[in-house]
C-alpha cells in the first residue's frame, strides 16, 4: 500500500466513522430541533444548519429572520458537552456539520491552532468591537476573530440576604477577609450549617471556581505566555486552592458537594437554602434559578454583590459563549447574516428576558453587547440586571490574558481532577499543584 | 438476500474496526499535525499515563462486580420466574424495564438515589438507624464508588441475563424434574443438578454479555463520577483522550486495547462456563 493510498484510506475511513456518528447525533438532535421552515414566508433562498448549546429563539423570531433575509434556519439545540464532541468529530473527519455553531471561550486557542473555524475578520471590524462587546477579547487570538460573542457571561458572587440578616450582617462584605468572617458567623450562629457552595465534582465548574478565587486573591493561574503562576505557596493560585480545600474539609462547604457539579450546586444547595452564598456563580442565575418559585426556596432572597477581593472588589472573570462558522460550512454568507441577526441588541435583550418569557431563551445569561445590556436593564424584567451590567462593563476580565491556550481542555481536566482529589483527601494541595504544573509542562512541550 | 445485512455490518462494524486498527498506529492529533506512522508509540504513551493505568484497574473492578452481580441476579430472577404463576407476565415486563432505559437516564435517576443531601439511599439508611447522618457514597472511596456505579449498570443489564437464562430453563424437559422428584430430589438439588447445568450455555452468554458491558461502562461513570479518577473507567478515559485532548491516535489505541481485552476475556469465559447441551 502506497503512502498516498494509505492516507486516502485513513481519511475515507475517518470520514465514514464520523459520518456514521454524525448521522446518529443529528438524529438524536433532531428530536430537540426547532425549525423555522414550517413558518417561513415565501421561498427561502437557502437553508442553514445552526447547532448551538442554547434552546432556539422563538419561532416568531426565526420566522422574522427568514422573512427578512430569505434564509431558512434549521436550528438544533444540543447539550454543551455533546456539541463539543460533534464539532471535533466532524472537523477531524473534514465533514460538514453545521453552518453556525458554538465556540466556547475555552475552545478558542484550540480552534485557532486546528483551524477548524473560519476567521471572521472579513465580516466584522475587529478593532471597533470592544467598544460594544465587552467580552470579545475572549474570541480573538493573534488578531484573528474566531467567533462573535453570542452572550456575555461572567463569574459573580451572590449572597442570601435573609441568611446574612439573620446572622446580623446588614452590610455586605467587600473584602475576602470580611466575606470569610461573615460565612463563619452564619455557620457559628446556626443560620446555615454549611454556608458556602463550591461544586467539588471533577468537572469544568470546579476549575472556573478556582480561577475566580485566584483572581480574588489578587492573581491569575497562567501568565500571558501560559506559564503557571500558582506553584509558589505565596501565590494567589496556591492560596486559593488551599482555601477552597480547607473550606471543604472544615465544613464550610456541604460534604455532599464532592459529588455536585456547578449547576447541581446552584439548584441543590443555594436554591434549597442549604448554603448562603456562592462565590463564583453564573451571571443570570437569580432570574433563571433562584427566583423561580417552582424550584427554589429562596425567591427574592439572593442578591449579586461585587466579588470580594483582597483589598476590595475583585475582577469577575468572563466565560462567554460565541458562535462561529466551521471551515466546512456550506453557506458562509448566510451564516454571517445569522450571526449578525443573533447579535442584534434587541434580539440579545429579548433572549435574556427583556420582553418576557415568550421571547426569552432558557438559561441565556446576558446580552453580548452594551446596547443589549442597556435594553435589558431598562426593561426592568430581569432581577439584578443593573448590577450585572455594571460588573460586565467595569469588572469583567478574560480568564487568560492571551486567550485560552490550545491545550486548555487537558489543562482544565488536570485542574479539576486534582482539586477534586485534594478535597477528597486523596492527595495534598501541594501534590495537586505539582501535578497541574507538570501537566502544563507536558502540554506546552 | 443477505446482501443488505452484509453491507450494513460491513459499513458500520467491520470497516470502522479495520480503520481503528490502522489509526491506532498513527500519530493523529490536530493540535500537533501532521499525522504520521508511530508504530506502537500510541500504546506506549497511553500505558505510560497513570490516569489510564488507574482507569484500567478500575475497569477490572467494574468487570468483576458487573459480571458476578449480573449473573447472580439474572440467574436468580430466572429461577424465580421459571414456573408459571399468576402475574408472571406482568412481573416479567417490570423486570425488563431497566433494560429499556438509556444509560445516561439511569445515571441521572441513580444520582438522585445516591445524592448525599436528599438522596433516597441516605434517607432509608437513616430511617433504619444504620447511619447517624447523611453520607457521601460516591467519590470518597475507590471500591465503594465503583461498586455503587457498577450497581447502576447491573440494574440495567440484569434483565437481559435473566431473559437469556429464563429462555434456557424453559427448554429443559419436565421429565427430568419428574424423574428427580420420584428419586426424592430436593428443590435445591433440582436447581444445582438439573437447572443450572442445563442452563450453562445461556449463563455463559449472559456472563460474556455482562463482561462486554462492564468493560465498556461509560454513561453511568460520566454522570455519577464526572472525571474523577476515583471511579474513572477505560471508556471514560478513552473519551477524554479522544474528544477533550483531541489525541485521536491515542484514543484509537485505547479503543483497540479495550476491544482486544474484551474479546480475549469473553473467549476465556465462554471456554470456562460454556457447555454444549442437547436434548434427545
Amino acid at each position: 500500500m502506497t503512502k498516498q493510498s494509505q492516507n486516502l484510506l485513513r481519511k475515507a475511513a475517518v470520514s465514514g466513522v464520523a459520518s456514521a456518528l454524525l448521522v446518529a447525533c443529528l438524529t438524536e438532535a433532531s428530536s430537540a430541533a426547532t425549525t423555522s421552515s414550517a413558518t417561513r414566508l415565501g421561498a427561502p433562498d437557502v437553508t442553514i444548519n445552526v447547532a448551538i448549546a442554547y434552546p432556539a429563539p422563538s419561532k416568531a423570531a426565526l420566522a422574522a429572520f427568514t422573512k427578512a433575509t430569505g434564509i431558512s434556519v434549521n436550528y438544533s439545540y444540543i447539550q454543551w458537552d455533546n456539541l463539543q464532541t460533534k464539532i471535533a468529530a466532524a472537523a477531524e473527519a473534514h465533514t460538514y456539520f453545521a453552518d453556525v455553531t458554538d465556540v466556547d471561550w475555552s475552545k478558542v486557542g484550540e480552534y485557532y491552532q486546528t483551524k477548524w473555524f473560519t476567521p471572521l475578520n472579513k465580516y466584522f471590524n475587529v478593532a471597533s468591537l470592544p467598544a460594544q462587546y465587552p467580552q470579545v477579547a475572549s474570541f480573538v487570538r493573534n488578531g484573528e476573530l474566531l467567533a462573535m460573542p453570542s452572550d456575555a457571561s461572567l463569574l459573580v458572587t451572590d449572597v442570601n440576604t435573609k441568611d446574612f440578616a439573620k446572622a446580623g450582617i446588614m452590610k455586605m462584605p467587600t473584602t475576602f477577609a470580611q466575606y470569610q468572617a461573615d460565612l463563619d458567623k452564619i455557620q457559628s450562629q446556626g443560620v446555615v450549617a454549611h454556608p458556602l457552595d463550591i461544586p467539588f465534582a471533577a468537572a469544568e465548574g470546579l476549575s472556573t471556581y478556582w480561577y475566580e478565587m485566584t483572581a480574588a486573591f489578587g492573581g491569575q493561574v497562567l501568565s500571558s505566555s501560559y506559564k503557571p503562576e500558582f506553584t509558589s505557596p505565596s501565590s494567589a493560585g496556591y492560596k486559593a486552592m488551599t482555601w477552597m480545600v480547607a473550606a471543604y474539609k472544615d465544613g464550610l462547604v456541604p460534604k455532599g458537594n464532592l459529588a455536585l457539579d456547578d449547576y447541581q450546586g446552584f439548584s441543590d444547595d443555594q436554591a434549597e437554602n442549604l448554603t448562603a452564598s456562592v462565590f463564583s456563580d453564573y451571571s443570570g442565575d437569580i432570574g433563571t434559578v433562584y427566583d423561580v418559585p417552582s424550584s427554589s426556596k429562596v425567591v427574592h432572597q439572593i442578591e449579586y454583590i461585587p466579588t470580594p477581593g483582597t483589598n476590595g472588589p475583585a475582577p469577575n472573570l468572563a466565560n462567554p459563549d460565541g458562535i462561529g462558522i466551521p471551515v466546512m460550512a456550506k453557506h458562509v454568507t448566510a451564516a454571517v447574516q445569522f450571526i449578525k441577526w443573533y447579535d442584534e441588541s434587541s434580539n440579545q435583550a429579548a433572549f435574556a428576558g427583556a420582553n418576557g418569557a415568550a421571547t426569552s431563551v432558557s438559561g441565556f445569561p446576558l446580552p453580548a453587547n452594551n446596547s443589549g445590556l442597556a435594553l435589558l436593564v431598562s426593561s426592568g424584567k430581569v432581577p439584578g440586571a443593573a448590577e450585572l451590567a455594571i460588573l460586565t462593563k467595569d469588572h469583567s476580565r478574560a480568564i487568560f490574558p492571551a486567550g485560552a491556550p490550545p491545550w486548555y481542555p487537558a489543562f482544565s481536566n488536570a485542574v479539576y481532577t486534582n482539586l477534586h482529589s485534594a478535597a477528597a483527601g486523596q492527595e495534598s494541595v501541594a501534590s495537586a499543584i505539582s501535578n497541574i504544573a507538570s501537566q502544563i509542562a507536558s502540554l506546552a512541550g | 438476500m443477505v446482501a443488505p445485512l452484509v453491507v450494513f455490518i460491513g459499513a458500520l462494524a467491520i470497516y470502522p474496526t479495520v480503520l481503528t486498527i490502522i489509526e491506532a498506529f498513527f500519530h493523529s492529533d490536530p493540535l500537533t499535525p501532521p499525522d504520521h506512522f508511530v508504530g506502537f508509540g500510541n500504546f506506549a504513551a497511553v500505558f505510560a499515563n497513570s490516569q489510564v493505568r488507574h482507569s484500567i484497574e478500575n475497569t477490572g473492578w467494574y468487570a468483576l462486580f458487573g459480571v458476578v452481580l449480573t449473573v447472580a441476579f439474572g440467574t436468580g430472577i430466572a429461577l424465580l420466574l421459571q414456573r408459571p404463576f399468576r402475574g408472571r407476565g406482568v412481573l416479567l415486563a417490570i423486570v425488563i424495564l431497566p433494560w429499556a432505559l438509556p444509560g445516561v437516564v439511569e445515571g441521572v435517576i441513580w444520582s438522585w438515589i445516591y445524592n448525599p443531601t436528599f438522596g433516597v439511599l441516605d434517607s432509608v439508611l437513616k430511617s433504619a438507624h444504620l447511619i447517624g447522618q447523611y453520607q457521601l457514597f460516591i467519590g470518597s472511596h475507590q471500591i465503594e464508588t465503583i461498586l455503587l456505579i457498577a450497581l447502576v449498570q447491573v440494574w440495567q443489564i440484569t434483565p437481559l441475563a435473566a431473559l437469556l437464562v429464563l429462555a434456557a430453563t424453559q427448554s429443559i424437559p419436565d421429565e427430568l424434574y419428574e424423574s428427580a422428584r420420584v428419586d426424592g430430589a430436593t428443590w435445591y438439588q433440582h436447581i444445582t443438578r438439573i437447572t443450572l447445568p442445563l442452563a450453562r450455555p445461556a449463563i455463559a452468554v449472559a456472563t460474556a454479555e455482562a463482561l462486554v458491558m462492564s468493560i465498556n461502562i461509560f454513561d453511568q461513570v460520566y454522570v455519577l463520577n464526572a472525571a474523577a479518577t476515583t471511579g474513572s473507567s477505560l471508556m471514560s478515559q478513552t473519551y477524554f483522550i479522544t474528544f477533550q485532548d483531541l489525541n485521536f491516535g491515542q484514543g484509537y489505541a485505547l479503543s483497540l486495547f479495550a476491544t482486544v481485552a474484551t474479546i480475549l476475556l469473553s473467549l476465556l469465559i465462554l471456554k470456562i462456563v460454556y457447555r454444549k447441551v442437547e436434548y434427545s
